[in-house]
């Protein structure tokens, strides 16, 4: 449990920038009223955005 | 009240009784019960609560409410305090249930549990400043700019701030802190899991802004104001050393109360709302002591 709970925390950045950022971004974009090229859909750019991020932060251990 | 005799003859009064009256001055703000804390504690939190359903049926703008939200946070921590130091009552007394309710509802919006704050508060208390014994020692820094850095260095995800409390709970290694150990990691899991659920659902930008962002302010002012400012430097030791008053910039409410917390750490059953009374009555103590209290 312990060894699960541990690797869950340790992606947890990616797993936040997945299940938290991408969406927030995604809901932003929409709010601002940007029109995307290609008609790529918001939450596509922001789960790109909330997933590099995150991973990013997983890798470095640093969100900034 | 009990009379303080001047400076002079502070200064030459043996250390035994000068220690007698130091204590007789303290006692005279303790007990009671501290109503204006139990209010705070709980009249935020129904604050904080009411936000939720005020913004997500449009009655309250999210612009509005998100202020709200980080003066809830910045205020959750500490009717907790209180709580932790038993001030609203002690165990085995008749209100001691009215203490853990305060305790454990206040700091919800800041994802702290109770028995965390409490137990590594304690660890604060008895190691105050130590770098590897005091939880809170990470917070050190040079100046208030460099405070505010390190309080967000402090919580990124490889940061060894981020490990500070769970490392102090797996030291006191108590069957009382591995439980506290659990209500951490539920209450991490419970906070990211509303999180999610919350932007999977179509409300993202009212998750960052009632609950996300002021989370990370309030974490931020906390650190400074009741962390960083009264122990800076962080070198002292000692009862007379470890914690200092200071002017704050922002007044007594604006660092809600924490320039008088020298008397906190003397007296840690002193109610908040009075220790600015305690502290003016014991300032010609603490000047004869040696005590850094700066320009208050």
């Amino acid at each position: 449990m312990k060894r699960y709970l541990g690797g869950l925390f340790k992606i947890m950045p990616l797993l936040f920038g997945l299940g938290f950022l991408g969406p927030l971004i995604a809901q932003v974009l929409t709010l601002a009223g940007w029109a995307l090229p290609w008609g790529i859909a918001p939450l596509a750019v922001g789960m790109v955005i909330g997933g590099i991020w995150g991973g990013v932060a997983t890798l470095t251990g640093r969100w900034l | 009240m009990v009379a303080v005799p001047d400076s002079i003859t502070l200064h030459q009064m043996d250390a035994r009784a000068l220690n007698r009256l130091e204590k007789e001055v303290a006692d005279q703000f303790m007990g009671g019960l501290p109503w204006g804390s139990i209010a705070w504690g709980l009249g935020n939190l129904a604050v904080w609560l009411s936000l939720w359903p005020l913004t997500l049926t449009g009655v309250l703008p999210l612009w509005a409410a998100f202020p709200i939200a980080t003066l809830n946070v910045m205020l959750s921590y500490l009717p907790s305090h209180e709580a932790q130091h038993r001030i609203i009552a002690r165990e085995g007394e008749p209100l001691f249930w009215l203490n853990e309710l305060v305790g454990y509802l206040s700091t919800i919006p800041l994802v702290l549990p109770y028995q965390v704050a409490r137990l590594t508060h304690y660890e604060h208390h008895t190691h105050c400043n130590d770098p590897v014994l005091d939880p809170d020692a990470g917070t050190k820094a040079a100046g208030p700019w460099q405070s505010i850095a390190n309080s967000i260095a402090y919580r990124q995800p490889g940061a060894k701030g981020q490990a500070a409390y769970g490392d102090c709970l797996s030291r006191l290694g108590t069957p009382e802190a591995q439980v506290a150990g659990l209500q951490a990691l539920a209450a991490q899991l419970a906070y990211l899991a509303i999180l999610f659920a919350m932007a999977w659902t179509g409300h993202a930008l009212e998750a960052a802004l009632l609950w996300w962002l002021p989370r990370h302010i309030g974490v931020t002012y906390i650190q400074f104001f009741l962390s960083w400012a009264p122990h800076h430097p962080g070198t002292g030791s000692g009862r007379y050393r470890d914690t200092r008053a200071f002017r704050s910039a922002v007044g007594n409410i604006g660092s809600m109360g924490m320039q008088f917390h020298i008397v906190h750490h003397l007296y840690p059953r002193i109610p908040l709302m009075r220790t600015p009374a305690a502290y003016w009555a014991l300032r010609p103590i603490l000047e004869a002591r040696g005590c850094d209290l700066e320009k208050l």
